[in-house]
C-alpha cells in the first residue's frame, strides 16, 4: 500500500465515521457502552442491535440464563423490578438467536409465586416457546464455588443453572440502594447466590461485591433505565424517575457507571466513582468506571 | 353405597382443606365443613354471645339430622370415614370382648358435651379438643400436610436428575416450600390415640367420646327413618354384633336410638331381610318392634356433675395470669383478628388459617396464653412475615375470628409495631453497613438518620403495621435486633380498620418519595451533628452530605 493510497483510505474512513456513524458500523464490536432512550421493548431490540446483535453473545444450541431483577412483588411501575417487556424481548432475541433454552431466574426477596406474578415477567414470557421464568428459594439449586481473587469472599454458592449454562445475561433494574447508594447490574449479582444476608453482616458489602463480579462474569449486562427508582430502593415504595433508557455492555463496570449518572439518587447527581463498589471494582481491574475513556453510542429507538 | 359416599365426604373434605391457600377464590367455601358443624358453632356463638353469620350454616345439618336421624356420622363425617377406612388396616380381627359397663361408658360423651356447653356458657371455649371437624383439620394441617410436601419434595429430588437429562427446565426446578408447624407431635399423637382406640371397640370415640355425635344425639331421635324390624325376625343376633356403634340391645328388637347412625349395616347382614329403615312402618307386616323412641339414659347427678364440671374447668382456666399478661406479651395475632377476649371465644382451632397461611408465619400457640388458647393462631415473624398481597387467613377461618377482610383493610389492620434492640443491632451497635430492614420494609417505615456519624435505622411507629419482614429478616444470630411487638394493635369487633388507621393518624399505604429526607428532613441538621462530634474519637468518619453507600 502506498502512502497516497493510505491517507485516502485513512481520510476517507474518516470523513465516512464523521458524518454520522453510519449504520453498518453499529455491528461492530464498536462501542463499550450503548445507551438508547426509548420504550422498553423498541429500545432493548436498538440496544442488542448496537451492541453487535444478540449472536454475538449468543451461538446456536447454547443454555442462557437472564438475571432479571423479580426479588419484588411490585409492579413495574413501583420501578423496584425489571420491566417485563426487556426481559420479554430480550429472552426472544435469544431464542431467535438459536439458544438451546433461556432460564430467567433469581431468588426472590419476598413469596416467589407473588413476584413472578406481580412482576409481570412471568406473564410475559409465558408465550415464548424455550424460555422458563423461575423464582428459586432452596439452597439445592446452589452449588459452591471457591473465590480465587477474593479479598473477603472465600467460597460462595452460586445458582447451579448459572454454572451450567453457557451464557449469562444480566437485566438489572436501574434504583437505589440504602446501602450501597445504587442498586445497579453488579449488585444486582446478588440474586444469584444463596448465602447474601452475609454481605451485610460478615462482611463489608462494597469489597465483597467486586469478588462476586470477579467469579459471576455476565456476558452482557442490559441496565433497565426506562424507569428508575431513585429513592426508597431497593425494594420501594420510592419516588420513580423516567430517564427512559436502556443501557447496554459488555463491562459491567462501566454499565454500572454510566447508569449512575442517568438520574439523581436521593435528589442529588452522582458519578460512578462515588460508588464504593464500582470503585473498588474498577481499582481491581474488573471494568472501566470512567466515562470520558469509554466509546458510548448514544440513540434513540 | 355408604362407603361410596364416605369416601366422597372425606375426598371433598381434603380437597377443601387443600384448596385453602393463596388466591382462594371469594366464592369457594373451603371452611364447609366446619361451618357445617352444630357444636362449633353453637359453642362459639355461646361464648361470644354473638351470633355468628357462618355458623348458621351448620342448621343445615340439624335440619337434616332432625329429618332423616342421625346419618351425619356414617355418611358426612370426614373423621368417621377415616375411623372407618383405617380400622382394618390396624384391626384386623374383631376385639370379641364387651366392654365392661359399656352402658356408662356411653354417657361420656353427653357428659363431655354438657361439660364443653356449660363451660362455653360462661365463656371458655373448649369444644374444640374433641370436636370431630377441627380435630380431623387439625391433624391434616399440622401432620398430613407437612408430611404429603415432604413426600412430594423427595419424590421431585429423586426424579430431578431424570428431569434434568430429559432437559425439563420447569420440573428439575421444582420444589415446594416445607410448611412446618409447632405442635405437630402432640396433634399426631392425639390422632393416634384415637385411632388407637378402635382397638377395644369399633368407632370406640363415635360410641364413647365424640360430643358432635353426642350432640346430634339429642336431635335425631325426633328423624322420621328409623330402624324397623318386622315379624320375620328371628333372633340370631347378627345385627347386634355387627353394629359399629353397638346401638342395637341384647334382645334385637330393641335399640338405643339415639346411638344409632343409620348406617343401615344390620339392616344389610340380617338373614332374614327383616330390617328397614324407613320413614313409615309397613302396613302389612305392622310392627314396630324395636326403634321406638328410646331417652337417652343419662341421670340427672349425672347432668348436674358435668354442667358443674364445665363451669368449674371454664374459671380454673381463667385463673391464670396469661390472660390479664395478654396485651404485655409477645402474642402477635393474625391482622383481622378479633378484640383477644372475643377472639379466644370465638375461634375454633381448626388450623386452617395456619393451613392456609403464605408464609407459614402462622402458628398455633400451645400455652403461650394458657389454656385458654391452646393452638390458637400467632403470628412467629422471626420465622416468617407476613405479605401483604395476601389476605387468606380470614377468608377460610369458619367462625371469623380473623375476620374476613379485603386485602386494603387487612394491610390497614396492625399487628403489632417494630422495635429497634439498638445494643444488638449491627448499625447502632457495630457501625456495619446493614439495611437490610429497611431494604424490605414494604411500608418505608424504617428510614436512616444521620447519628453519630452514621447514618441508622429508625422505626417510624406510624407507618409500621407489624408485618415483620424487617424481624424475619434481621441477620443476627439469635433473637432479631428488630422485634415486632403487640403494641399498637388495630383489633376491631367491626368497622373499617382504614377509618380506624385514620382516625390514629397511621398511614400504611406505600408512599413513595418520603426517603428524601435521608438529606433535608432528617431532623438532625448537618451541621449541628458536627458541633455534636467535636469530643468524639477521631477515627470516627465524618458524615457526609451524601446518602448511604455514595463516596
Amino acid at each position: 500500500m502506498t502512502r497516497r493510497d493510505f491517507l485516502k483510505t485513512a481520510t476517507a474512513g474518516l470523513a465516512v465515521s464523521l458524518a454520522g456513524r453510519p449504520a453498518f458500523l453499529d455491528g461492530a464490536d464498536e462501542y463499550d457502552l450503548v445507551a438508547i432512550s426509548g420504550e422498553p421493548a423498541a429500545a432493548t431490540k436498538r440496544a442488542i442491535e448496537a451492541m453487535g446483535g444478540i449472536s454475538r453473545f449468543v451461538k446456536k444450541g447454547q443454555r442462557v440464563v437472564l438475571k432479571p431483577n423479580m426479588s419484588f412483588s411490585n409492579p413495574p411501575e413501583w420501578g423496584s423490578t425489571t420491566h417485563p417487556l426487556v426481559v420479554s424481548t430480550l429472552a426472544q432475541a435469544c431464542m431467535d438467536a438459536g439458544a438451546q433454552r433461556v432460564v430467567i431466574l433469581d431468588y426472590p426477596l419476598r413469596p416467589a409465586e407473588l413476584c413472578l406474578r406481580r412482576s409481570g415477567i412471568q406473564e410475559a414470557c409465558k408465550s415464548i416457546k424455550g424460555v422458563h421464568v423461575l423464582a428459586l428459594e432452596d439452597r439445592k439449586f446452589f452449588r459452591e464455588i471457591k473465590v480465587t481473587q477474593g479479598k473477603v469472599l472465600e467460597r460462595v454458592e452460586v445458582f447451579r443453572e448459572v454454572l451450567e449454562s453457557e451464557v449469562l445475561i444480566n437485566l438489572p433494574q436501574a434504583k437505589s440502594h440504602s446501602t450501597t447508594g445504587v442498586s445497579l447490574g453488579i449488585k444486582g449479582l446478588m440474586g444469584l447466590i444463596w448465602d447474601r444476608w452475609s454481605f451485610h453482616s460478615r462482611y463489608n458489602i462494597n469489597q465483597a461485591l467486586a469478588d462476586l463480579v470477579a467469579v459471576i462474569k455476565p456476558q452482557l449486562t442490559i441496565l433497565d433505565a426506562t424507569r428508575a427508582l431513585v429513592s426508597g430502593g431497593p425494594g420501594g415504595p420510592g419516588d420513580v424517575q423516567k430517564p427512559n433508557l436502556i443501557i447496554a455492555g459488555v463491562d459491567p463496570v462501566a454499565v454500572d457507571s454510566f447508569g449512575v449518572t442517568v438520574a439523581p439518587w436521593y435528589g442529588q447527581n452522582f458519578q460512578g466513582r462515588q460508588v464504593e463498589h464500582l470503585l473498588i471494582a474498577h481499582q481491581r481491574g474488573l471494568g472501566k468506571i470512567d466515562l470520558d475513556q469509554l466509546r458510548i453510542f448514544q440513540g434513540r429507538a | 353405597m355408604r362407603t361410596l359416599v364416605q369416601a366422597f365426604s372425606l375426598s371433598l373434605f381434603s380437597a377443601f382443606f387443600f384448596l385453602a391457600t393463596y388466591k382462594l377464590p371469594d366464592w369457594l367455601p373451603v371452611d364447609l365443613y366446619l361451618r357445617l358443624d352444630p357444636l362449633l358453632g353453637l359453642s362459639a356463638i355461646l361464648a361470644g354471645k354473638e351470633v355468628i353469620s357462618r355458623a348458621l350454616w351448620s342448621l343445615i345439618i340439624i335440619g337434616t339430622t332432625l329429618a332423616i336421624g342421625k346419618f351425619f356420622c356414617s355418611y358426612v363425617c370426614p373423621m368417621g370415614a377415616v375411623i372407618d377406612f383405617l380400622n382394618p388396616l390396624f384391626f384386623r380381627k374383631k376385639s370379641s370382648r364387651e366392654m365392661k359397663n359399656e352402658a356408662s361408658f356411653r354417657k361420656i360423651k353427653f357428659f363431655l358435651l354438657i361439660l364443653f356447653l356449660s363451660a362455653a356458657l360462661v365463656g371458655l371455649s373448649l369444644s374444640y379438643l374433641m370436636d370431630p371437624l377441627p380435630l380431623l383439620t387439625r391433624f391434616y394441617t399440622f401432620f398430613l400436610y407437612p408430611l404429603i410436601i415432604s413426600l412430594i419434595n423427595l419424590i421431585l429430588d429423586f426424579l430431578r436428575p431424570l428431569f434434568q437429562a430429559l432437559g425439563w427446565i420447569d420440573l428439575s426446578h421444582l420444589s415446594y416450600p416445607q410448611p412446618v408447624y409447632y405442635m405437630s407431635f402432640i396433634t399426631f399423637l392425639i390422632f393416634a390415640g384415637i385411632i388407637a382406640l378402635n382397638r377395644f371397640a369399633p368407632r370406640f370415640w363415635c360410641r364413647y367420646l365424640c360430643p358432635l355425635g353426642a350432640f346430634l344425639s339429642f336431635v335425631s331421635p325426633l328423624g322420621l327413618f328409623k330402624r324397623r324390624v318386622n315379624q320375620e325376625c328371628n333372633e340370631c343376633g347378627e345385627c347386634q354384633k355387627s353394629c359399629p356403634m353397638g346401638a342395637i340391645e341384647q334382645d334385637p328388637k330393641r335399640m338405643r336410638l339415639p346411638e344409632c347412625i343409620q348406617c343401615q349395616t344390620c339392616a344389610d347382614v340380617c338373614p332374614k331381610e327383616a330390617i328397614t329403615f324407613s320413614a313409615f312402618s309397613s302396613s302389612d307386616r305392622a310392627t314396630n318392634v324395636g326403634g321406638e323412641f328410646s331417652p337417652i339414659d343419662f341421670s340427672r347427678r349425672g347432668f348436674l356433675y358435668s354442667f358443674t364440671g364445665g363451669l368449674t374447668v371454664a374459671f380454673l382456666a381463667g385463673q391464670t395470669p396469661s390472660t390479664p399478661l395478654q396485651s404485655k406479651r409477645q402474642l402477635i395475632r393474625p391482622p383481622g383478628a378479633l378484640p383477644e377476649k372475643e377472639f379466644l371465644k370465638t375461634c375454633i382451632r381448626c388450623g386452617e388459617c395456619m393451613k392456609s397461611c403464605l408464609t407459614n408465619t402462622l402458628q398455633p400457640c400451645l400455652w403461650e396464653s394458657g389454656l385458654p388458647g391452646l393452638w390458637t393462631p400467632k403470628m412467629d415473624l422471626r420465622f416468617a412475615p407476613c405479605e401483604q398481597n395476601c389476605n387468606v387467613c380470614g377468608k377460610v377461618c369458619p367462625t371469623q375470628a380473623i375476620r374476613s377482610l379485603s386485602l386494603e383493610e387487612k394491610n390497614h389492620a396492625k399487628v403489632g409495631t417494630a422495635v429497634l434492640r439498638k445494643e444488638v443491632c449491627l448499625v447502632w451497635a457495630q457501625d456495619k453497613l446493614c439495611l437490610i430492614c429497611d431494604e424490605i420494609c414494604p411500608y418505608n417505615a424504617i428510614v436512616f438518620r444521620p447519628v453519630e456519624g452514621y447514618r441508622r435505622p429508625v422505626v417510624i411507629a406510624s407507618k409500621c403495621n407489624g408485618c415483620g419482614f424487617c424481624e424475619q429478616r434481621c441477620p443476627i444470630e439469635g433473637e432479631s435486633a428488630i422485634v415486632i411487638v403487640p403494641g399498637g394493635e388495630i383489633r376491631l369487633k367491626e368497622g373499617s380498620y382504614i377509618q380506624q388507621a385514620k382516625k390514629l393518624q397511621l398511614e400504611f399505604k406505600p408512599d413513595p418519595g418520603d426517603d428524601k429526607f435521608i438529606l433535608e428532613k432528617s431532623g438532625l441538621k448537618v451541621e449541628e451533628m458536627k458541633d455534636r462530634r467535636e469530643g468524639m474519637p477521631p477515627e470516627e468518619k465524618a458524615i457526609s452530605a451524601k446518602p448511604k453507600g455514595f463516596l
